[in-house]
C-alpha cells in the first residue's frame, strides 16, 4: 500500500460533506434510517481506513447524529429511536474498529518499508565508498582475472573499468614483477597464505609503468562460493617520487664524503642520480674556459646502443653559452626541462635524442663559488613532466656536486703538492733533515743517508748529533745562532764531518724551522750538501793563489836580483876601470920613467882581463841557461885536472893546498876545459873566502859509477840561511867577515850548470867559522871508453 | 903649492881594498905634493883616521871588514868635521844619494879622471889663507 503523503483539507472533508449530504437527502426525501444507514457505513469505514483516528472519528459521531435526527425530529422515540440509537453506536463502534485495524496494518506495512529502504541505503553507501576509494580495490578470480574493479583501479592502472574486465592481474604487471604475482596467487589458491603484500610495478593502458603498494588477500564467504580475492592497490609513485628524490641525494652526497677527486667521482654521480631518480642517461659538461664552451666530459648511461651512439655524438659537441638546454642552463645558472623532445625547438642534439628514443630531458648548473662549472644533463625514453621538488632537488644536489669538486680540487692540489714535497724529500741530491725542536732527527731523506754513509739507526744515535754539534761550534765561530736556537733561517754553516765510510766530507748545513699554527717552531729542516768538492776547488784556488802570490814574489826577488846583478857588475867593471883608465891616463900624460910605463901596463892588462873574464861568464851562462852551449866530451883525468890546477894556484901565498887523489879513478867523460874551469872556480873561491894559512883540500874518488870530487876550505863558512842559496846567480855570501870580497856571483852558479851538463851533481856542506866542502860527482867513462884509452 | 906642501905636507888617507887603486891614488896624490896614507880596509881606515887625523880621506865602500861607510860613520863619531869623499865604483844616482846622507862631504864615481881626484881632494882640503 502507498503510504499516506499529503493531508489535504479535501481529504478530510471529503467524509464529512458527503454525510452531510446523506443526512440532506435523508431528510428531503424522509428516507428510513434502516436504509441510509449503509451509506452511512460506507462513508464511516471509508474515513477510518484512510483519514486519521480524529477524522475518522468525527466522521462517525456525524454519521450518528444523521441516524439519530429523523427520530428526534419525529419524537418517535420507542421503535425508531432506539433503532437510530443502536445503529448509531454501531457506526461509531464500526468506524473506531476499522480505524484501529487498519492503523494496525499500517504501522506493520511501514515498518516493513523502513527496513527495505535502510538496507538499500547502506549498500549505496557502500557502494559510493567503493567506487570513491582512492584505494584501487577489485576482486579477482583464482586465475587472476578482474572480476569487479573500481573508478580508482582503473585511473591508477590508466585502462577502462571495460578492457580490465577482460585482463588479469599479470596482464598489468610489470615483467619483472610478473612472476612474483603467479607465486603469490598461488599460494593463496592453496590457502598458505590468506594474504600477501608487495610493492611492484604495474603497467597503464599507455605503457608507462606505475609503482605501487597492492595487497591481495582471499574472500573465502563468497555467495558463489568459488574463492575470489579482493585487490587493493595504492599508487605510490608520488612517495616513490619523493624517496627517488632523497635517496638520491643521499647517494651524491655519500658519493661526495667517499669520494676524493671529481674525476673518481663523477661517473659514481651520475649513475646514483639516474638510480635513484629512475633516468637512462645522465652527462656531466664542464666548462671549458679556454673555449668558451661546454664540453661533455663522463656520462653514464643504462645498457643500449642507442644510448651509446647518443653519448657519441655528444662528446663531439662544444656548446656555447645559451645554446640548446645545456647553453641556457649555463647562462642563466638555474635548472632547466624539456619536457617533450619531439617538439623542442631548441635543443642542441634533437635528432640524436628522438633517434635514441629519449623524450624527456633535465639540465641543472654545477655551481661552484657562485659561479657555473658545469651542467649536467639526464634524459629519459619516457615523456616526463618535471616536478618542482626534482627541480629542487637537482637544484640542490649541483649545488653540493659544485662544492665538492671546488673541494676536491683543493685537496688534490694539496695532495699533489704533498707528493711534490716528498718527492723532493726522496729524490732531492741533497741531503734533507727533519728533526724535533728539541734536535731528534725524525727523519733523513736517502740522500742524506747516502752522503754519510749511515743507516738511519747510526744516523739517528750518532752521526746527527755529532753533526748537531759541529754546527752549533762552526756557528760560535762565525758568531751565528746554534741551530736549535730558533732564527737560524737561512744561516748556512760548513763543518766537516766523517762519513760512514770513513770518508771526511765539507758539508753546508741550511737550517729553516718549520712554525706549528700558533707560531712556535715545531720542527726544522736542515739542508745538507755536500760541498767538499767546492771546499777543495776552494782551497785548491786558495794555493794557486798563493803560488801566484810566490811566483809574484819569485819575479820581484828576481827583478831585484836584476837590479843587484847590474849594479855588482857595473861595479865591477867600474873598479877595474878605475885601474885601466887611471893608469893608462897616467901614460897618456907621459913623464913616465919606462918602469913605471911598464908596471902601469901590467895593471891595466890585468883589469882588462877581469873584465873580459866576467864577460865571458855572462855570456856563457847566458848559452847554458839558454840550452845554447854544449860540451864536446872526451876522455879526461879528473886527477890532472885538480893536480894542474893546484899547481897554477900554488903561487897564492896565504892558502896552503893539499891533494888527497884516489890513483885507480877511472877516467870520466867530459869536457876538459869546461871541467878546469869548474875546479879553478871552486878553488878560487876556497882561496877567497880562507883566511891566511888556511888549508885547501882537493880530494878525488869514485863512488859507484861516479867520479866524486871535492874542494875543502877552512874558511868563514856559509850562514845556514845563505847555504840553499849559494847556487843562484849573484848570491855572493855577503854577511860576516866574507861580505866585501868581490866576485862576479856568477862562478858558482856556472859550475853547477856545467856539473849538470855533464849529468853530475853539486852540493855544499858548511860550518860557519869551519869552512865549507863543495863536492860534485861526474859519470865515470864506459868500460868501452875505458879500454880504448888505456890501450889507446 | 908645492912649495906649500914642501914646507908642511898635508896628508891625504886613502882606504881602498883595490891594491891597483892603491897605487894609483897615491901615484896621483903623492905627485900633486899630498902625503899619502893607505888603509887595505874599514877598520884600519878608522884607526889610521883617528889616529893620523888626516887632512881629508878618500874612502871606498866594498871592503872588507866594516865597509867604507860604517867606516865614515865612526870616524865622524870621533871627528865630526874630518872630510870625507867617498869614491865608489857604485855608480848609481841612489847610491851617491845614499852617500851624501850618510854624510859624506862628497863623492867621487869610480873610474875618474885623474884631474877630478886631484882638484876633489884639493878643494876639501883647502884652508882659508893657505
Amino acid at each position: 500500500m502507498k503510504s499516506i503523503r499529503t493531508r489535504g483539507l479535501v481529504r478530510r472533508v471529503t467524509p464529512l460533506l458527503a454525510i452531510v449530504t446523506v443526512i440532506a437527502v435523508q431528510a428531503g426525501a424522509d428516507l428510513k434510517a434502516v436504509l441510509v444507514f449503509p451509506l452511512y457505513l460506507g462513508v464511516v469505514l471509508l474515513s477510518a481506513l484512510y483519514l486519521s483516528r480524529s477524522d475518522s472519528l468525527a466522521a462517525a459521531v456525524l454519521a450518528a447524529i444523521g441516524t439519530l435526527a429523523p427520530a428526534i425530529v419525529t419524537r418517535n422515540a420507542s421503535g425508531d429511536g432506539a433503532a437510530a440509537l443502536l445503529l448509531a453506536t454501531a457506526l461509531v463502534v464500526a468506524a473506531t474498529a476499522v480505524h484501529e485495524v487498519v492503523r494496525r496494518i499500517r504501522e506493520d506495512a511501514r515498518a516493513a518499508e523502513h527496513k527495505a529502504s535502510e538496507t538499500e541505503a547502506r549498500e549505496e553507501r557502500l557502494r559510493i565508498t567503493v567506487e570513491t576509494a582512492q584505494v584501487g580495490l577489485a576482486l579477482i578470480g583464482t586465475a587472476g582475472g578482474w572480476q569487479q574493479v573500481n573508478e580508482s583501479l582503473c585511473v591508477i592502472l590508466g585502462r577502462s573499468r571495460s578492457e580490465l574486465l577482460n585482463m588479469t592481474l599479470a596482464d598489468v604487471t610489470a615483467d619483472h614483477d610478473k612472476s612474483a604475482i603467479e607465486e603469490a596467487l598461488a599460494m593463496l589458491r592453496s590457502g598458505d597464505i590468506l594474504r600477501w603484500e608487495a610493492e611492484l610495478h604495474q603497467v597503464r593502458g599507455d605503457g608507462s609503468r606505475v609503482p605501487v603498494e597492492i595487497t591481495v588477500a582471499a574472500v573465502s564467504d563468497h555467495p558463489s562460493g568459488e574463492l575470489v580475492m579482493l585487490v587493493e592497490e595504492t599508487d605510490v609513485s608520488s612517495r616513490k617520487r619523493v624517496e627517488g628524490l632523497r635517496d638520491g641525494l643521499v647517494a651524491v652526497r655519500h658519493v661526495i664524503v667517499s669520494a676524493t677527486a671529481w674525476d673518481q667521482a663523477a661517473p659514481q654521480f651520475l649513475s646514483a642520480l639516474c638510480a635513484y631518480l629512475d633516468w637512462d642517461l645522465a652527462q656531466y659538461w664542464a666548462v671549458d674556459a679556454d673555449l668558451r664552451a661546454l664540453r661533455l666530459r663522463y656520462g653514464w648511461h643504462r645498457d643500449s646502443n642507442s644510448l651509446e651512439e647518443f653519448h657519441n655524438q655528444s662528446r663531439r659537441l662544444s656548446i656555447a653559452s645559451g645554446e640548446g638546454l645545456l647553453g641556457r642552463v649555463w647562462q642563466s645558472g638555474v635548472p632547466s626541462a624539456q619536457e617533450d623532445l619531439s617538439v623542442a625547438t631548441d635543443y642542441d642534439r634533437v635528432g640524436a635524442a628522438l633517434e635514441a628514443g629519449l623524450k624527456s630531458a633535465v639540465a641543472f648548473p654545477v655551481i661552484s663559488d657562485g659561479a657555473v662549472t658545469g651542467v649536467i644533463e639526464m634524459l629519459t625514453h619516457e615523456a616526463r613532466q618535471i616536478e618542482n621538488d626534482l627541480v629542487t632537488m637537482l637544484s640542490t644536489a649541483g649545488g653540493e656536486i659544485g662544492l665538492f669538486i671546488r673541494r676536491a680540487e683543493t685537496a688534490q692540489a694539496l695532495r699533489r703538492s704533498e707528493t711534490d714535497h716528498r718527492a723532493i724529500f726522496e729524490r732531492s741530491p741533497i741531503g734533507i733533515a727533519r728533526i724535533s725542536s728539541e734536535g731528534e732527527l725524525l727523519e733523513a731523506n736517502p740522500a742524506l743517508l747516502t752522503m754519510l754513509e749511515h743507516d738511519f739507526q747510526v744516523m739517528r744515535s750518532h752521526a746527527w748529533p755529532d753533526l748537531l754539534r759541529a754546527y752549533d761550534q762552526a756557528a760560535a765561530r762565525t758568531r751565528s745562532s746554534p741551530l736549535l736556537a730558533g732564527i737560524t733561517d737561512g744561516a748556512s754553516v760548513q763543518v766537516r764531518a766523517g762519513t760512514g765510510g770513513g770518508n771526511w766530507l765539507w758539508l753546508q748545513l741550511t737550517a729553516t724551522s718549520i712554525p706549528d699554527p700558533s707560531g712556535r717552531p715545531e720542527h726544522v729542516l736542515v739542508m745538507v750538501e755536500d760541498v767538499t768538492v767546492v771546499r777543495e776547488a776552494q782551497d785548491k784556488l786558495g794555493e794557486a793563489l798563493e803560488s801566484q802570490r810566490s811566483a809574484n814574489a819569485t819575479l820581484e826577488k828576481l827583478d831585484k836580483t836584476k837590479t843587484e846583478f847590474l849594479s855588482i857588475v857595473s861595479h865591477e867593471f867600474r873598479t877595474a876601470l878605475t885601474g885601466i883608465q887611471g893608469f893608462s891616463e897616467l901614460i897618456r900624460d907621459g913623464g913616465l920613467e919606462q918602469d913605471e910605463v911598464r908596471a902601469y901596463g901590467g895593471y891595466i892588462f890585468n883589469d882588462a882581463d877581469r873584465v873580459n873574464r866576467l864577460i865571458g861568464d855572462m855570456l856563457d851562462l847566458d848559452r847554458m841557461e839558454s840550452g845554447r852551449m854544449s860540451i864536446r866530451t872526451v876522455d879526461v883525468d879528473i886527477n890532472e885536472v885538480l893536480s894542474d890546477t893546484i899547481a897554477r894556484a900554488g903561487s897564492s901565498p896565504s892558502v896552503e893546498f893539499k891533494a888527497d887523489l884516489d890513483p885507480r879513478l877511472p877516467i870520466v867523460v867530459g869536457d876538459r876545459d869546461r871541467l878546469i874551469q869548474v875546479v879553478s872556480n871552486l878553488v878560487n873561491n876556497a882561496v877567497k873566502y880562507s883566511p891566511d894559512g888556511g888549508i885547501v883540500t882537493l880530494s878525488s874518488r869514485s863512488e859507484g859509477d861516479f867520479a866524486l870530487v871535492s874542494v875543502t876550505d877552512t874558511g868563514v863558512g856559509i850562514p845556514p840561511d845563505e847555504i840553499g842559496h849559494v847556487f843562484e846567480r849573484f848570491r855572493r855570501v855577503r854577511s860576516g867577515a866574507a861580505q866585501s870580497i868581490p866576485g862576479t856571483g856568477l862562478g858558482l852558479t856556472i859550475v853547477k850548470q856545467i856539473v849538470e851538463m855533464h849529468g853530475g851533481k853539486i852540493w855544499v856542506e858548511s860550518a860557519v867559522g869551519h869552512g865549507s866542502a863543495f863536492h860534485f860527482t861526474l859519470p865515470l867513462a864506459t868500460e868501452n871508453l875505458t879500454s880504448q884509452r888505456r890501450h889507446g | 903649492m908645492a912649495d906649500a906642501a914642501a914646507v908642511a905636507p898635508i896628508t891625504v888617507l886613502v882606504a881602498d881594498d883595490n891594491d891597483v887603486a892603491q897605487r894609483l891614488c897615491r901615484r896621483v896624490l903623492e905627485k900633486a905634493g899630498y902625503r899619502v896614507l893607505i888603509a887595505a880596509d874599514g877598520l884600519e881606515a878608522v884607526e889610521m883616521a883617528l889616529s893620523q887625523r888626516p887632512a881629508m880621506i878618500l874612502m871606498d865602500v866594498a871592503m872588507p871588514g866594516i865597509d867604507g861607510i860604517e867606516a865614515m860613520l865612526r870616524i865622524k863619531a870621533e871627528i865630526p868635521n874630518q872630510p870625507i869623499v867617498i869614491a865608489s865604483a857604485h855608480s848609481m844616482a841612489s847610491d851617491g844619494e845614499r852617500f851624501l846622507a850618510a854624510g859624506a862631504d862628497d863623492i867621487l864615481s869610480k873610474p875618474f879622471r885623474l884631474a877630478a881626484l886631484v882638484a876633489i881632494v884639493a878643494k876639501l882640503t883647502a884652508k882659508p889663507g893657505v
